[in-house]
């Protein structure tokens, strides 16, 4: 009783237009993320299951060197590490260290997602397309895409949830998104129950609305024969 | 090597990946014996502890580990009925606990599930009773199915680890980052950045490639 008698909702509600403006950085950074994860993973994935020369070899080392190093470190690599390449420094916003860290991130796991499920359609469909008279690019557009993208769908929609939870990684670069404005917060306020309670609640709304979103998305476009 | 490398990585070595390793070993045992525990409790057909560990394994999910970790490390020693300030390594090994052992429950309660029921009736018929059964006949069984997972789940433990640098942990990051900003105010003031992380993300890729290579090897081998 006395953790609730103590605690201050009055200091939340004084500070909800702060979360509000974190909470839009968090969404902003994690749907340009998101919608660049789904380009790579549709692409490369079309490469891997295709095996496109060349293109599906590099995509292979970029999803292993990827998915086997802590995205923390990428994400110091793109700010801190290629800004003292010898040579060619280069140097980026921190909002597009933001977007393009989580997004390289989300691209390499959508690549293998999105593998499995254009290599999950039957080969008679592809035959039957090319039978038909498409061109192997129509026949990847009008019968692959759309039902590897279906099979893919619940694999690549945990991506995009891992993506946007990702993104409170970036306050360790000072980016102003949802948890830096949540950790600017306490380190003025010294409010840490409250600050920190509230931020949990936020992402697990936004994580359980997103991923509840996703479920109606998934019966929408659930494929004929598994109706 | 050069010569601003050979203290740099000793460093690194010495004491940055024995802080890692040893936040990894606390997680993965921790998340192991929990998740274990909780995803067999969750195969009881009792609501209200099903809903409760459910709920459990939601909200360690659907929390980033940052976020649980300021959680354990900030928040809670605050709470008026805690008062107990812990290290950063426990507050770090906590929150990897917290994620991981949902995960491990998660993969625990598919597995216990998918040991056909003629199992549970054969061991009942054996006078086991319902501790002796799940000990002795079942996750014995259902370990086959858990094993590649939880070779999946040491490497991501592995690599989250380094977000323990957040709340101050000196692990593999955090050495790192701290070589680049001795290296940045000694003459001639070069950070080497690039070769540092650079670095870091090979040694993770060391320890991490063959665990994952090991999982998809299980697998195919054991399911």
């Amino acid at each position: 009783m006395t953790l609730l008698a103590s605690f201050d909702w009055h200091f939340i509600w004084e500070h909800v237009p702060d979360f509000w403006d974190g909470l839009k950085a968090t969404l902003k950074v994690a749907a340009i993320g998101i919608g660049g994860s789904l380009t790579i993973g549709i692409v490369l994935g079309a490469a891997r299951a295709h095996r496109v020369p060349v293109l599906s070899w590099l995509a292979v080392v970029y999803v292993e060197v990827i998915r086997n190093t802590p995205i923390l470190v990428q994400i110091f690599f793109i700010a801190g590490g290629l800004t003292q390449i010898p040579g060619h420094p280069i140097r980026l916003e921190p909002f597009t260290i933001a977007w393009l860290s989580v997004m390289v991130w989300g691209g390499a796991y959508n690549t293998e997602n999105f593998r499995a499920g254009f290599e999950a359609v039957p080969a008679r469909y592809r035959e039957a397309g090319l039978a038909l008279g498409f061109s192997r690019v129509a026949t990847f557009l009008n019968v692959t895409l759309p039902i590897g993208a279906r099979i893919a769908l619940p694999s690549s929609i945990n991506t995009y949830v891992s993506v946007l939870k990702n993104t409170s990684l970036l306050t360790a670069i000072g980016f102003a998104e949802l948890t830096n404005t949540a950790y600017s917060l306490e380190s003025v306020s010294f409010k840490a129950t409250e600050v920190y309670f509230a931020l949990g609640v936020t992402y697990l709304l936004v994580v359980w609305s997103l991923s509840a979103l996703v479920r109606v998305v998934e019966r929408r476009l659930l494929l004929p024969e598994a109706r | 090597m050069p010569e601003w490398a050979n203290p740099v990585a000793h460093y690194m070595l010495h004491d940055g990946l024995t802080a890692t390793l040893r936040i990894a070993v606390y997680a993965v045992i921790g998340s192991t014996v929990l998740g274990v525990v909780l995803g067999t409790l969750m195969t009881i057909r009792f609501l209200p502890l099903q809903a409760l560990i459910r709920l459990y394994v939601e909200v360690w999910r659907g929390l980033p580990i940052l976020v649980t970790i300021f959680l354990v490390y900030y928040a809670l020693p605050t709470a008026p009925a805690i008062h107990h300030r812990f290290g950063a390594i426990t507050g770090a090994s906590i929150g990897l606990i917290l994620w991981g052992s949902a995960q491990v429950a998660e993969a625990t309660r598919g597995a216990v599930q998918s040991i056909p029921h003629e199992q549970h009736e054969a061991a009942a018929a054996l006078g086991f009773g319902w501790v002796g059964r799940h000990r002795s006949v079942i996750l014995p069984q259902a370990l086959r199915r858990l094993l590649p997972p939880l070779v999946s789940l040491l490497a991501n433990i592995i690599q989250n680890t380094t977000i323990a640098s957040l709340i101050g942990v000196t692990e593999l990051l955090a050495t790192g980052q701290r070589s680049i900003e001795r290296l940045q105010l000694t003459p001639p003031g070069d950070s080497h950045a690039f070769a540092i992380y650079g670095a870091l993300l090979a040694a993770f890729f060391c320890i991490s490639f063959p665990l994952t290579r090991l999982a998809i090897f299980l697998e195919k081998r054991l399911v």
